[in-house]
This record gives structure tokens, sequence and C-alpha cells, in this order.
């Protein structure tokens, strides 16, 4: 089966339009601030007040959302009772893969990440909250998987060059 | 790293705030904030100590230097957010077309 491509920004788009209050993270949010890591999907803590399970139901609608299998994306009925119920779903959408994670590792969900998080331009009306460099960092060492840890040290290195620049600092390439 | 994201890291995986710290660690308020903040640079030891009020433990080691990585981040820091996501999608896409292609290379081979 041919799924559709990881296009992030009008999946970022069709969230933002319905008025999902959501934080970026993973890879996708690492990328975002410049950290050179691969990614095929787009990972996102979603607010989960009533309202707002409600207005990401409208959007998952208009995404085509289903759910991820190994095989062929399974139809799920999708409402908002349903969706709170669980702690994470991973999708496939008309945009590519997409993965709500409501309480990541290492933090107590959307709350805690928002205090940190940067708005980024990403084309749309409204600029949307992407998760801090040193919240993704807080992420993938709480989650101790291997692939989370073996992106650690290029995560390290770009908070590292943008404190640099923040402070003022000379470091390039040369280190 | 610097050590006030270390501070910042380990104070909020043990959710302390930062009041909870500076008392764990007989220090004031201000002074974590500060620290976290990089506004003051820690001793080794003091962050030593102070990683393992939050119940962590601070672990170092030397390895090879490495600057493999620049290259990529100062590229990436030149471009906005919005075409770095673009970047990755056509990365991603491009790995997918390689990916299957390789497949439909073995399922010949195999026939």
């Amino acid at each position: 089966m041919n799924a559709p491509p990881f296009d992030p920004l009008p999946l970022l788009a069709v969230l933002e339009r319905h008025g999902v209050d959501f934080v970026v993270i993973g890879a996708a949010a690492a990328i975002a601030q410049g950290s050179p890591l691969p990614t095929y999907d787009l990972d996102v803590t979603p607010a989960r007040d009533q309202a707002n399970i409600e207005r990401l139901v409208e959007a998952l609608r208009e995404l085509e959302a289903k759910l991820r299998t190994p095989t062929e994306p399974v139809a799920f009925p999708l409402d908002a009772k349903m969706l709170a119920g669980g702690d994470a779903w991973t999708l496939a959408t008309s945009s590519g893969s997409l993965d709500l994670v409501f309480v990541p590792a290492g933090t107590t969900g959307y709350d805690d990440l928002r205090r940190d998080a940067l708005a980024v331009d990403i084309g749309a009306a409204e600029p949307v909250l992407v998760a801090s460099l040193r919240d993704v960092i807080r992420m993938k060492e709480a989650s101790n998987r291997e692939k989370d840890r073996a992106q650690l040290p290029a995560l390290r290195r770009t908070l590292e060059i943008i404190r640099d620049r923040e402070r003022g600092g000379t470091m390039n390439a040369g280190g | 790293m610097i050590s006030g994201d270390i501070i910042r890291e380990a104070r909020l995986r043990a959710r302390l705030t930062q009041r909870e710290l500076a008392t764990r660690a007989r220090t004031s308020q201000p002074a974590v904030a500060r620290w976290e903040s990089g506004a003051v640079v820690p001793s080794f030891e003091r962050l030593r100590e102070l990683i393992r009020a939050c119940g962590l433990e601070l672990t170092i080691g030397l390895a090879t230097y490495d600057d493999s990585y620049d290259e990529w981040i100062l590229g990436a820091l030149k471009k906005s957010p919005a075409e770095r996501l673009e970047a990755a999608a056509r990365a991603a896409e491009a790995w997918s077309g390689w990916r299957d292609r390789l497949e439909a290379a073995r399922e010949r081979a195999s026939v």
C-alpha cells in the first residue's frame, strides 16, 4: 500500500485551523529548531479538556484519520469520548502519520510542555507551539528507548550551539 | 548542554519546584533560578549535589570530540522552522522511495 507521504505543514495547519490546543513534540519539534534528525511522522501533545478533544476530533475527520497498523490503516469511530480514553494514538492521515501522545514520558502533558514551548510560524494563520529543545531532550531521556537515546548527542549539540548564539558566542562548525 | 539545562531537566524529572529543590539542596529558590537560567554557573561539585538532590546521579565520561553534526545544525539554523520541516518531509519521501525500490528489487530477486 502507498501511504500518503509525510507532510507536516498541511497537517499542522489543519489542527491550527480547527483551534486545537497542542504542542508539537518529538523529532519534528527538534527539526523545527535546527536539529539534524530524520522523521517520518508528526508527534503532538494535545490539551486534554473536553472542548479541545472535540475540536481535535473535527480536525482528525478532515484529515481522514485512521488507526495506523503494520499492514493497512483501519477506520475507527472517531469520537471525543473514545479519543479521551486513550493515552496515545498512532494514526494515518491524508498528510501522513500522526501520533497523539497525551502524557509524553517525563512530563505531565500539555500544560507542562506549553510553559517552555516556542510559538513557531509555519505559514498558517497563527503560529503553532513547539516543545522547547530542552523539553524534547527531557522526554527522550525519560523514555529511555534505544532509538531516542541515539538521538540525544545531536539534540544536545544543537542546544549547545543555540545557547552559544544566544550568549553572542562564536561557536562554528569547527567547534 | 549547559549546566542550567541539566539542573532543570533533573528537577522536572523529579517533579520538584525550584523551591523544593532549593530546600533539599539547602540553598535558596533564587539561587536555583540563577543556575537554571545560566546567569550563574555552578561548580561541578555543586552541580552534582543538585542532581543528587533530585534523586539522580550525574555521570560523566570522556569520548573523542565529535563535531560531525555541526555542519548540519548550522545549515539548518540558516533556514526558517517551516523550511526545516519541509526539508525533513522531502527527505522522508526520498527515503521512502529508496525503500520501495529496495523491496521491489528483493521481490524480483526472490522470484
